[in-house]
C-alpha cells in the first residue's frame, strides 16, 4: 500500500507540472487540444492525490505503526472521529490534504470554465498546477507523508491530546479550505496579467471563490478561537500568538479586497490595488505557513520546527517576485482614474476601509515579525505581547466600525452633508442613544461607550437599509412586509447577505469588547464544601470524582453554582490526565448566557491538604462574538447563494465561446 | 481632475501616518525584551525594573507550589541549546534565574525539567517577579520511552 501512495504522489507531481506546461502552450498556441490535455491531466493529478489521501487514511485506520507519521500522529486506541482528524494532526499529512484540496478545487475550476473564460481560465489552471506540482515537490522530497520506521512499535505516540477535541477537528480543515481556495483568484489575476484582458472579468469570475475563501477563513479562525476558548483554559479566546496572527492577516485583506472589486466594477478604478490585495491575500497563505512551520518566530504553540521553511520562503519570494513583475509589465494598461470625486461618497468610504484593513493586517504583520525584525536590526530580541496589539487595533477597529455603518448610508460618487445627515438620523440616533444608555449604567471608559455606540450606529444603519428596501417594494407591489423582506433579500442577495455579516461584525464586535474589559478572575483554594463568590454567584466545592478509562485518568469537581440562595447549576470542571503521551489537561466547565459566561476551572488538587484551586471567570457578552460569528456566516451563505437574475446574465453574456469568436475581441482590446 | 487626485492622496496619507503612529507608540508602550537565562544575568544591571519574557528550563527538585497562596517558586537555568550558544564567559554559564510567580495556578504543562517561558519583572539582578509563566506545548511529542533512554 505504501508503493502505492508513494507512486501516486509522484505521478501527481508529474502531471501537475504536464497539465502546467500544457495549459499555458496551448492557451499561448490556442491550441484546444493541448488545453484538453491540461485538463484531462488535471482529473488525473486529483485523482492520484485522493488514493495518496486513502492510502494514509487507510494506514491510519489499520494501525499499520509501520509508518512513521501513523506511529507519530496516532494510536490503536484513538476514537475513530480522531483517526480521521490525525490525517492533518502533523506536517506531512497537513501538506498532503492541502495539496488535496487544491486539486479538488483545481478540477472545479477546471469544470467550471469548460467554454468559459477562454483566454484567461487556460493560464488561470496552469499557475493552478503549478502551485499544486510545488506541494507536490515537497511531498516527494521534503516530507514524504509514506516514510516507514525501520522496526514498526507496538503502539503509536498518538495524537496531542490538545487536538482531540471536535473545535480541534473542524478548525483545520476550514482554515485550509478558505487558504487554498485564496489562489484560485489569484490564478485568474495572474491568467489576466499574462494575457492583458485587465478588465473586471477576472474578478467577475472569481467573485464566487473569494466570497467562499473568506467564509472559511472566517469560520476556520473562529473555530481555533472556541478551542482556545474551550480547550486552553485560560478564560480567552485570543492570545495574539503568531499562529493565530498568521491565520487573521488573510481574512483581513481578503474582507478588504471583497470591498474594493465593488469600486472597480463600479468605477473601474483601484485595478492596481485590486490585483495587490489578492496577490497579498494569497502570499499571506504561503507566509502563514511557513511562520508556523520554520520555527522563526517562537509561539508558544509552536508546531514541529522542520527543514520546510527555506523552501517555503524560496517558493513565497518566487511567488511575490514574478506576481510583481507581471503587474509592472502591465502597470501602463492598469493605471485608471486615481481619484476621489468627494470625501462624502461611497467610494471614500469603502477605500478608508481598505486602508484601515490592511492596516490592521500590517499591524499585526510588524507585531508578529518585531522579534525577528528587532534581533536583525539591533541585535536585541524584543516581543511585543498582547498589549501591542490591543493599543494598535482597538482604535483602528472603531475607525471601522465607523466607516462600517457610514458606508451604505453614503451614496456612490457624491453626497451633501444635508443629504447624508437625513440618512444618518436615526442609525446615528441609536447610536448616541447606546452610548448614553451605557454610561448611565455606570461604564466609564471611552472605549468601551465609543465601541458600544459604533456598533450600535452599524447595526442601525443595516436596520435602515432593510427598512428602506422593503418599504420601497411593498411601495412597487404591494406585499404583506415579511414577504417583501424575503423578496427583497432573494433579489439582491449579495448586496444584503452583506448586510447580514455586518450585523454579526457588530455583534461580535460588541461581545469582544465586553469580554475584554469586563471580564473578572476569581482564583480560590477551597477544601471540600467550602464556598467562595464570583460576581453575584456563590461556587460551592463538593467533592471530587475520580475516574479512569484505558486512555486518560480523570478528576472532576463538583460544583454547585448558586445564586440568590437558589441553586442554578452543577458544574463539573475536570483535570484529565493522558497516559500517551503522559500529559495533564484540562477540561473546562462553561455556563453559559447571553448575558455572561461562567467559566470554571479545575487548576489542581493538592494531594497532601485536599485542597482544589479554582479559577473562575466572569465573562460578559462573549456569547455574542460567537452569536455573530454565525450571523456572519449564514450572510455570507445568503451572499454566495445563485442568483436567478446573475445566472441569466451569465447565460446571456457567457454562453460558451471558441477562440474564433473571441479572437476580434482581443484585437480590439490590444488595440 | 486634480483636485480630486489631491483628495485621495491627502485620505490616503492621513491614514497610513495614523497606522504609522499608532504602531510607533504601541511598540514604545509594550516591548519586552525577549532572553535567555544567562543574557539576563550577562545584563542584569541594565535590565533591572524592565518587562522581560525570559525562556530557561526549570531546574529539578526546586520547585515549591503552595496551593493555599497560589505561589510558585522555582529556579530557572539556562536550556541546553542556548547555553551552547552563549559565550563561555563563566559568569554566564551555570547562571541561575529564581522566578516567583504569585496569585497564578500551576499550568497544567509545568514540571521540573520543562522549558518555559516567564513573563515579569528583574527585581534584584537574580530574581523574577513573574506576572505568567509559560509552558510551551509543542504539536509533537517524543513518546514517554524514548524520552527515558
Amino acid at each position: 500500500m505504501v508503493a502505492l501512495g508513494r507512486l501516486s504522489l509522484a505521478l501527481a507531481l508529474v502531471l501537475a507540472l504536464y497539465s502546467a506546461a500544457a495549459n499555458f502552450y496551448g492557451a499561448r498556441r490556442r491550441e484546444e487540444g493541448f488545453i484538453a490535455s491540461g485538463r484531462h491531466a488535471i482529473w488525473a493529478m486529483a485523482a492520484m492525490v485522493s488514493v495518496a489521501m486513502a492510502v494514509l487514511w487507510g494506514g491510519l485506520f489499520t494501525h499499520d505503526f509501520s509508518l512513521a507519521y501513523v506511529a507519530s500522529y496516532s494510536s490503536s486506541s484513538l476514537p475513530p472521529v480522531y483517526q480521521v482528524t490525525a490525517l492533518w494532526g502533523g506536517q506531512e499529512g497537513s501538506l498532503l490534504f492541502w495539496s488535496w484540496l487544491l486539486s479538488l478545487f483545481t478540477v472545479l475550476v477546471a469544470l467550471q470554465n469548460r467554454g468559459r473564460n477562454p483566454e484567461v481560465a487556460p493560464y488561470a489552471l496552469g499557475v493552478l498546477g503549478l502551485l499544486a506540482a510545488f506541494f507536490f515537490g515537497m511531498l516527494n522530497f521534503v516530507t514524504p507523508p509514506f516514510a516507514l520506521l525501520s522496526s514498526a512499535p507496538a503502539e503509536g505516540a498518538d495524537l496531542n491530546p490538545l487536538l482531540q477535541n471536535y473545535w480541534m477537528a473542524i478548525h483545520p480543515p476550514s482554515l485550509y479550505t478558505g487558504y487554498v481556495s485564496a489562489s484560485v483568484p489569484f490564478a485568474f489575476a495572474c491568467g489576466a496579467l499574462i494575457t492583458g484582458r485587465l478588465d473586471d472579468g477576472w474578478i467577475r469570475s472569481t467573485r464566487r471563490w473569494a466570497v467562499f475563501s473568506w467564509f472559511f477563513l472566517t469560520l476556520g479562525n473562529l473555530f481555533g478561537a472556541r478551542w482556545a476558548y474551550e480547550v486552553l483554559g485560560w478564560g480567552g479566546y485570543w492570545a495574539w500568538d503568531p499562529v493565530e496572527n498568521a491565520a487573521l492577516m488573510p481574512w483581513l485583506v481578503m474582507t478588504a479586497y471583497l470591498h474594493s472589486v465593488m469600486i472597480q466594477e463600479r468605477k473601474d478604478m483601484l485595478k492596481v490595488w485590486n490585483l495587490a490585495l489578492v496577490g497579498l491575500a494569497f502570499a499571506l497563505t504561503l507566509f502563514g505557513t511557513f511562520v508556523t512551520r520554520s520555527g522563526i518566530i517562537s509561539s508558544v504553540h509552536s508546531f514541529t520546527e522542520s527543514g520546510l521553511g527555506p523552501y517555503f520562503l524560496t517558493f513565497l519570494l518566487a511567488v511575490v517576485g514574478a506576481y510583481t513583475a507581471l503587474v509592472a509589465w502591465r502597470f501602463r494598461m492598469l493605471r485608471g482614474p486615481a481619484q476621489l470625486e468627494s470625501y462624502l461618497s461611497r467610494e471614500a468610504a469603502f477605500l478608508f476601509n481598505n486602508l484601515v484593513l490592511v492596516g490592521i493586517a500590517f499591524a499585526v504583520f510588524w507585531g508578529t515579525l518585531f522579534p525577528v525584525l528587532s534581533e536583525a536590526v539591533r541585535g536585541v530580541k524584543i516581543t511585543v505581547g498582547p498589549p501591542f496589539f490591543d493599543k494598535v487595533n482597538g482604535p483602528l477597529a472603531l475607525a471601522l466600525m465607523l466607516l462600517m455603518g457610514a458606508g451604505p448610508l453614503i451614496a456612490w460618487r457624491r453626497t451633501t452633508m444635508r443629504a447624508l445627515a437625513r440618512t444618518c438620523l436615526s442609525p446615528a440616533g441609536a447610536g448616541v442613544a447606546t452610548g448614553l444608555a451605557a454610561a448611565l449604567a455606570g461604564l466609564r471608559s471611552w472605549y468601551v461607550l465609543a465601541g458600544f455606540s459604533l456598533s450600535a450606529f452599524a447595526l442601525g444603519s443595516v436596520f435602515e437599509e432593510f427598512r428602506k428596501g422593503v418599504g420601497a417594494r411593498r411601495h412597487m407591489v404591494a406585499e404583506p412586509p415579511a414577504r417583501a423582506l424575503v423578496s427583497l433579500v432573494a433579489k439582491n442577495n449579495r448586496r444584503y447577505g452583506g448586510y447580514l455579516v455586518h450585523v454579526g461584525v457588530a455583534l461580535a464586535f460588541i461581545g469582544i469588547i465586553a469580554s475584554s474589559f469586563f471580564r473578572t478572575e476569581v482564583k480560590r483554594s477551597v477544601g471540600v464544601g467550602q464556598s467562595f463568590a464570583v460576581g453575584p454567584y456563590r461556587l460551592k466545592y463538593l467533592g471530587l470524582d475520580e475516574s479512569e478509562t484505558i486512555h486518560l485518568e480523570r478528576a472532576a469537581a463538583r460544583v454547585e453554582v448558586m445564586r440568590g440562595g437558589r441553586t442554578i447549576a452543577a458544574l463539573r470542571p475536570a483535570k484529565l490526565f493522558y497516559r500517551r503521551p503522559e500529559q495533564p489537561a484540562t477540561e473546562v466547565a462553561i455556563r453559559s448566557t447571553l448575558a455572561a459566561d461562567l467559566y470554571v476551572v479545575l487548576a489542581g488538587v493538592d494531594d497532601r491538604s485536599g485542597l482544589a484551586t479554582f479559577q473562575v471567570f466572569l465573562t460578559p457578552l462573549v456569547s455574542w462574538l460567537w452569536l455573530g460569528g454565525l450571523v456572519m456566516a449564514l450572510g455570507t451563505v445568503v451572499a454566495m447563494w445563485p442568483n436567478v437574475r446573475e445566472r441569466a446574465a451569465i447565460a446571456a453574456g457567457l454562453r460558451p465561446l471558441r477562440f474564433e469568436e473571441t479572437g476580434t475581441a482581443t484585437v480590439a482590446a490590444d488595440g | 481632475m486634480i483636485k480630486g487626485k489631491i483628495r485621495m492622496i491627502a485620505g490616503v496619507a492621513v491614514i497610513v501616518l495614523a497606522v504609522g503612529y499608532l504602531i510607533e507608540t504601541a511598540i514604545r508602550s509594550t516591548a519586552e525584551y525577549y532572553l535567555t537565562v544567562g543574557e539576563v544575568r550577562a545584563r542584569a544591571a541594565e535590565l533591572g525594573g524592565s518587562d522581560l519574557r525570559v525562556a530557561g528550563r526549570v531546574v529539578s527538585d526546586t520547585v515549591s507550589w503552595d496551593p493555599r497562596s497560589l505561589t510558585l517558586r522555582f529556579l530557572l537555568e539556562p536550556t541546553p541549546a542556548a547555553a551552547g550558544q552563549a559565550p563561555a564567559s563563566g559568569a554566564a554559564a551555570g547562571a541561575r534565574l529564581s522566578v516567583v510567580c504569585r496569585g497564578q495556578p500551576k499550568p497544567d504543562m509545568f514540571a521540573a525539567g520543562r522549558d518555559v517561558i516567564v513573563e515579569g519583572r528583574l527585581v534584584d539582578g537574580s530574581k523574577i517577579e513573574a506576572r505568567q509563566v509559560l509552558t510551551s506545548c509543542p504539536s509533537k511529542y517524543v513518546p514517554a520511552q524514548e524520552a527515558k533512554k
